[in-house]
């Protein structure tokens, strides 16, 4: 896989994609954090000289399994986490969750089982870029503030409130939708009116006391919700908010919002390693990449240019929908063009598509690349498992199958590149002696067996005080691990 | 001792500019919130300048050096 947006398309998944803008709407400092590292960390890898691949005498085939596996299984991962993003986004955007998974998974399979269309990533990408710099652009132009001004008029608001032209003021939208992590904490006193009625649930405070109340609303009733109250997400209830009062689960004001908290070194190593790992797993394990003057710019220049669309859109999403606040931001709420007054009818389904295409579009070259980089490591040489129909319709059945129930996307992607850089990320980056192929799929295993064990911790919601960074990101502990079975190996080899 | 090549030059600028967010996160007194411009220093640093700064290494340092031209005899 030497081609340079290959490259670009296997790390910019969407849901990786979509990671940026979500993660600097909910903090800004942390998502400074994502979206650099997610910008410089590849460069990082790709720039580690080239070094021999263990291999070499009869157990290098068996050896080679390791990291095909492995990857293969990073792979339908990160496939899945993709699909349920499609998913989310259907639900959001008011179809069937089903409709949005089988549309990109039957895409997706067919561009990767059909030869003619298997050169098209560079072109994909293309597409994918200029139908996400469109709606951008005409955001920016229709609110009138360059991106700079726009931050500035984010970060000195009073409060994130409910703008008049809401769907969540207008209309209404079901609660069922929200999924984000922030509790939906009321600031102060707030009206919810049900349209067409049904059962909502709230915790309420009593003097002291901590009270679940549940209302069975009749269409069009209302109930009033007062500071400190808390409503119970995932109730399939149509709800419409008042106008000008502020978002639960929104910071503070806009201060609160672009200010770095100190304490947080832990989680941001946590990120790193295992974007680090994940990268040197996902770019340059089996393969020897060189890079020319155009293709190093190329690469560098696209991951700018999409570190730069996501905070533009970031800051454009908060100032004109602030209500993406609701319960937490999740990815799929930034497919949707900000902004309800904004555009008039065309227009604005128009952009609509263009977003959801760049979306596709983003999502079919990633799995064009991530095929080809897994046909790339295939130890016959001939590039079979890339180009068999069977194994990546299983690929994409699966992956379908398993985002019919809700996951988080971003929480997915980082478990798959964890898992691979645990297993894959240090032999990869400090690779044993060439006739050493089992010392590498050892630490592998070890690094990969650390990883699972914290990673099963973090889906329990386990994780206390100290042991929380290695919790919410496994591949602290796991890659250490990994090195250290390398370097005893060489220590003992030497 | 190994010579340092340009790409290792590369490597080492990249982990510096990563490393830079993290030294002025932990700036005293939130130091990293002062605004100027319209933006934090913060995202002046993380937002524009070294990305920009990653990219220039990039294309200065990471790309492999051409061929050599083969000589006239």
């Amino acid at each position: 896989m030497t081609s340079v947006s290959r490259i670009l398309a296997v790390w910019l998944t969407p849901v990786a994609l979509l990671a940026v803008p979500a993660a600097l709407c909910a903090r800004a400092g942390d998502g400074l954090w994502l979206g650099l590292t997610l910008t410089l960390v590849p460069l990082i890898v790709l720039g580690l000289p080239a070094r021999r691949a263990p291999g070499g005498a009869g157990r290098a085939e068996r050896a080679a399994l390791f990291p095909v596996v492995t990857l293969l299984l990073t792979v339908g991962v990160l496939l899945w986490a993709n699909i349920a993003l499609a998913g989310d986004v259907a639900v959001w955007l008011g179809a069937p969750r089903w409709q949005g998974i089988v549309l990109t998974a039957a895409a997706g399979w067919m561009l990767t089982a059909w030869r003619p269309l298997r050169r098209t990533a560079p072109l994909l990408l293309s597409i994918a870029l200029v139908a996400a710099a469109a709606p951008l652009l005409q955001v920016g132009w229709a609110v009138g503030l360059g991106p700079i001004a726009a931050w500035d008029r984010v970060a000195t608001q009073t409060a994130f409130r409910f703008p008049p032209a809401s769907p969540w003021v207008t209309t209404g939208r079901s609660l069922g939708t929200v999924h984000g992590r922030a509790p939906l904490v009321f600031d102060e006193v707030h009206r919810l009116t049900a349209p067409a009625g049904g059962v909502l649930r709230a915790r309420t405070l009593d003097g002291n006391r901590l009270a679940e109340i549940e209302w069975s609303l009749a269409p069009g009733q209302s109930v009033t919700l007062r500071a400190g109250d808390e409503l119970v997400p995932g109730a399939p209830v149509r709800l419409r908010f008042e106008a000008d009062k502020r978002v639960p689960g929104a910071p503070a004001s806009g201060m609160a919002w672009a200010e770095d908290p100190p304490r947080r070194w832990l989680d941001r190593l946590g990120l790193l390693v295992t974007l680090l790992v994940g990268a040197a797993a996902l770019l340059r394990s089996g393969l020897t990449i060189r890079l020319s003057r155009d293709g190093a710019g190329f690469v560098a220049g696209g991951l700018l240019l999409v570190f730069v669309w996501a905070q533009a859109w970031a800051v454009y999403a908060m100032l004109q929908s602030p209500d993406l606040f609701l319960g937490g931001v999740t990815l799929e709420r930034l497919l949707e063009l900000p902004g309800a007054a904004l555009f008039a009818e065309p227009w604005r389904r128009a952009l609509q598509a263009f977003l959801l295409v760049a979306g596709l579009a983003a999502f079919l070259a990633s799995s064009v690349a991530l095929r080809e980089r897994l046909g790339a490591l295939d130890p016959t040489g001939g590039g079979e498992i890339g180009s068999d129909p069977g194994l990546w319709a299983g690929l994409f059945g699966g992956a379908a199958l398993a985002s019919l129930w809700p996951v988080d996307p971003w929480v997915l992607t980082l478990l798959a590149l964890g898992g691979a850089g645990c297993a894959l990320g240090p032999a990869t980056l400090y690779p044993p002696s060439p006739g050493r192929a089992g010392l590498a799929t050892t630490a592998g295993l070890v690094g990969l067996l650390v990883f699972a064990t914290f990673a099963a911790a973090q889906l329990r919601g386990a994780g206390g005080a100290p042991l929380g960074p290695a919790v919410g990101y496994p591949a602290l502990v796991g890659v250490p691990a990994g090195a250290l079975v390398l370097w005893l190996g060489r220590g003992r080899a030497g | 001792m190994r010579p340092v090549s340009p790409r290792s030059t590369g490597v080492v600028l990249l982990w510096l500019l990563l490393g830079g967010f993290l030294l002025l996160g932990a700036l005293p007194n939130e130091s990293a919130s002062i605004r100027l411009g319209g933006l934090s220093v913060l995202w002046w640093y993380g937002g524009v300048l070294a990305p920009v700064l990653g990219a220039l290494v990039a294309i200065r340092w990471l790309s492999d050096p051409l061929p050599a031209p083969p000589r006239d005899e």
